[in-house]
């Protein structure tokens, strides 16, 4: 058995799975990226609350805390589709409620 | 059979346009409105809507009649005139910029400017005249555009308020946008302003009596006791928007010049009353 070559393809097949599966850090930019653009898509009808939790998770991923960022980024993205569900829903919705419709 | 579909066809444009066509004007806006607080508060004399929950409320407005004694906005609007009449470094003045030297025209703010295509609030002109006689602007929500703001508006106190829709489809969708700012939900909390001011006014919500749509710029800018200070209308919308979780927008922005000009032409006929203070 030639033992280097064996060395090299144990190391090979271990560093698939790694090089395979992102690190915390690309994970939790892909999902901040998609709060933050759905948050915009919101337009006028932002929330305070995605802004908080954008900010937090910001926060956290600047200390390392990789976990709690994504945690944060998550309920950004949460609270960003709901604001956007309600942009959608009152252009229309707000003129069964206005007077002189 | 050609017949019938001719038949069918007449009877869709004849529903359609109608459709169409629906859509009410400002002025029958204003009326409808009026109407629906009349209704709604058939005590309340209508020159009364513009103290807000002062005329609601026997309490708040025992409270508010002894603080006129000394309102809390006398140095402001002091300072306010001061700075209103002294030159700029080029010589002119505020009064250069307004119509009557500006004096008495807080009634007729804000308004469509037809070349510009844009709405024109009062602190607007304020900004835009000082930058024009190379002064740098004010910040916008309180502070010294509040104090001159509020000396232009105690010179129109008791004018009737005076906003016009001009026959113009621009001036029209920026009426519209503001109506439809005003009714529509925003934030966490999944409130509209009328939420509160069409469909609440009179009823506390927390330690706040909600005021009624009718009369609420007439007495801007206001000294709230909770700011402690005077503060713009602009600042009390970003307010609003802020306590139902919605992201404020920025004072002056074109959605909240177009929520001032719908939500003015809906006191019009009342009169001016600012600055006046509310909790």
């Amino acid at each position: 058995m030639n033992k280097p070559l064996l060395t090299i393809g144990v190391l090979l097949a271990l560093s698939v799975p790694l090089a395979a599966q992102a690190g915390p850090k690309e994970d939790f930019n892909d999902l901040y990226a998609k709060a933050q653009s759905t948050h915009k898509d919101a337009g006028t009808f932002q929330w305070t609350v995605t802004s908080d939790r954008l900010e937090a998770a910001k926060t956290a991923a600047a200390d390392g805390d990789y976990e709690k960022a994504e945690a944060m980024a998550n309920e950004a993205l949460k609270l960003a589709e709901e604001s956007v569900a309600q942009r959608k829903k009152q252009q229309e919705a707000w003129r069964n409620v206005a007077i002189g419709n | 059979m050609l017949k019938a579909k001719v038949i069918l066809v007449a009877i869709g444009v004849a529903l359609a346009v109608p459709q169409a066509q629906a859509g009410s004007t400002p002025e029958e806006d204003r009326k409808e409105t009026v109407e629906y607080f009349k209704q709604m508060f058939p005590d309340v004399a209508i020159e009364e809507f513009v103290n807000g929950q002062y005329a609601l409320d026997e309490d708040r407005r025992s409270q508010w009649e002894s603080m006129q004694d000394f309102p809390p906005y006398e140095f402001a609007v002091a300072e306010g005139q001061e700075m209103f009449e002294t030159p700029f470094a080029n010589g002119k003045t505020y009064a250069s910029c307004f119509e009557n030297g500006g004096i008495g025209v807080r009634q007729n703010y804000p308004y469509f400017d037809t070349e510009k295509n844009e709405v024109i609030t009062l602190e607007l002109a304020i900004n835009r005249c000082r930058e024009a006689n190379g002064e740098e602007p004010l910040g916008w929500k309180k502070g010294a555009i509040a104090s001159i703001s509020a000396y232009m508006a105690s010179t129109s106190q008791g004018k009737p308020i005076s906003i016009k829709v001009p026959d113009d489809p621009d001036a029209l969708a920026a009426y519209q946008d503001g109506k439809e700012f005003y009714y529509s939900r925003r934030g966490q909390l999944n409130f509209s302003c009328a939420s509160c001011h069409v469909q609440n006014p009179g009823k506390w919500i927390r330690a706040d009596l909600l005021s009624p749509t009718i009369g609420q710029p007439a007495n801007f800018p206001v000294h709230r006791s909770k700011w402690g200070e005077l503060g713009t209308l602009h600042r009390r919308f970003a307010g609003c928007n802020n306590n139902v979780r919605a992201e404020p927008l920025p004072a002056q922005s074109e959605e909240y010049r177009n929520l001032e000009y719908f939500l003015t032409y809906m006191s019009n006929g009342l009169p001016v009353v600012g600055p006046a203070t509310r909790p």
